[in-house]
């Protein structure tokens, strides 16, 4: 239960979904967690579950899209906590459509939301690492960012863009102890699974049903891969940077 | 890690080097460990290393008939298996013109033949009981080039390609995975590389270092855990960071 002892990590969408899932499990091990999300009331919620519980967090308002929003968050982890070791890059939407289908705005909003805030929050928080003497870095990619997938475009060249930046991450913040991985899961039983139903006008259930159909016969749970971002932000992993981890069930075998 | 209490494990080229390690985590874990290896002078060293393992089947992994019958003590000692750690394997270093007939034949016999034999032996036995966890060797080897080691990385490019095609067949029941270390410094290596030798390659790998036994036997025990339940068909790269650029990065 003390895998992050002593610990600060930083999850961006960290409330709902996976984010959430591993804001509680990091709390549970031991890391002092702050949620940064645009939804303030399930991000105050996930707040208050962690010190219901007996853990340490701060939930910090964020539009992941813009760099002043991201600073702040960084800003206000250092100071309620005294520094960051564990930045979890988890925000992301998803659009359900074609080329043809998808607009210029739903394009950037995709591309913002998925790639850019990954820039921008590594961008403040690694010279927090680098004064720690290191820190670790877990950027949310997907299947999707390793094969591409019918009718999510922007998703898919969003996902892919944060597979290549991960690795370069890794080769550039290497030599300061800083490792940078991502998780890949396959579908998750999240808000935004059940949501990709109501963009492509599927029942729900038929759409989680093909989301099941797998070799191991099941969608994911946010809290298995949330097991999987904690195994990659501990030391059990300390020799592992560059690399993306899949957690599909066998999805993309 | 969650899930690996009173497991029965079976680790194969585990009297050395990165098996032993695996086998000592295993057991920390709370395991019950069985190694297999061809060579009895490290077993008898692995079992007075490790005096808490269950069992140690002589075994050469490229005899297939060599291999049932290691399984048949393994059922006499566990009744049955939950891990596989499919770790056996050989390289040779030599350039592509030289390599003999022999010498392709006896990698690819332990490195590919070898894991196959082992895992459909471990697989059936977890098919026919509730379920398990095979984890294989691979090698950064197999996923890009690699001078003087063409039928080594030949080899681990196959396991890769075993492990994916595995895991559609035994699913539900049966997660396979590969892990693929980049350079890891085992006893072996520790005793053929000079210092000079050793920096002239950590300077080229972001972590700046050679990974180490213990920290593939951690993968290992990760992927081997209920943590990782969802986790089939993949192989996991381990290697500081060697493979995630090309050349370019390699300043």
């Amino acid at each position: 239960m003390n895998t992050l002892k002593d610990k600060v990590a930083l999850i961006t969408g960290g409330a709902s979904g996976i984010g959430r899932a591993t804001a509680m499990l990091f709390a549970r091990e031991g890391a002092a967690v702050v949620i940064a999300d645009i939804n303030t009331e399930a991000g105050q919620a996930v707040e208050q579950e962690i010190k219901t519980a007996g853990g340490k967090a701060l939930f910090v308002a964020c539009d992941v899209t813009q760099a002043r929003d991201c600073q702040q968050a960084v800003e206000a982890t250092v100071t309620a906590f005294g520094g960051l070791d564990i930045l979890f890059n988890n925000a992301g939407i998803v659009r359900r459509a074609d080329v043809l289908t998808t607009t210029e705005e739903e394009w950037d909003r995709v591309m913002a939301v998925n790639v850019k805030s990954i820039f921008l929050m590594s961008k403040y928080a690694i010279p927090h690492m680098q004064r720690r003497g290191g820190g670790t870095i877990i950027n949310t990619s997907s299947g999707w960012g390793l094969k591409g997938g019918r009718n999510a475009v922007s998703y898919c060249a969003s996902k892919g863009a944060v597979t290549n930046m991960t690795r370069a991450m890794a080769i550039d913040h290497g030599p300061q102890h800083i490792r940078v991985n991502a998780v890949c899961p396959g579908d998750t039983d999240t808000p935004m699974l059940r949501g990709e139903a109501r963009q492509l006008g599927q029942p729900e259930q038929e759409f989680m049903a093909e989301a099941a159909a797998r070799p191991l016969g099941r969608y994911g749970t946010p809290e298995e891969i949330a097991e999987a971002v904690l195994f990659l932000a501990s030391d059990a992993a300390s020799y592992i940077t560059g690399a993306a981890l899949v957690v599909d069930g066998g999805g993309v075998a | 890690m969650r899930g690996l209490k009173d497991k029965c494990v079976l680790i194969t080229g585990g009297a050395g080097g990165i098996g032993l390690e695996t086998a000592r985590r295993f057991l920390a874990e709370g395991a019950r460990v069985a190694i297999l290896d061809r060579d009895p002078t490290a077993c008898q060293r692995a079992r007075e290393t490790l005096p808490t393992l269950s069992g140690t089947l002589l075994a050469d992994v490229s005899d297939a008939n060599a291999v049932k019958r290691a399984f048949d003590e393994l059922d006499a000692l566990f009744g049955g298996l939950d891990v596989l750690i499919n770790n056996a394997g050989i390289s040779i270093r030599h350039a592509f013109l030289d390599i003999t007939p022999e010498e392709w034949r006896s990698v690819i016999d332990i490195n590919l033949n070898g894991v196959f034999y082992v895992a459909q032996q471990a697989a059936r036995r977890m098919w026919a009981g509730d379920g398990g966890v095979i984890l294989n060797m691979g090698s950064t080897n197999g996923l890009t080039g690699y001078h003087y080691y063409a039928d080594y990385n030949a080899s681990k490019a196959g396991v890769i390609e075993l492990t994916r095609s595995m895991a559609l067949e035994l699913g539900p029941k049966v997660r396979v995975n590969a892990i693929c270390p980049g350079f890891i410094l085992t006893p072996m290596q520790e005793a053929e590389y000079t210092p000079e030798m050793r920096r002239a390659f950590e300077v080229k790998v972001p972590l700046q270092r050679l990974g180490t036994p213990a920290d593939v036997a951690a993968l290992f025990a990760f992927l081997a855990s209920d943590e990782a339940a969802f986790i089939t068909g993949q192989t996991f790269v381990i290697d500081g960071g060697e493979i995630a650029g090309g050349l370019a990065s390699q300043a």
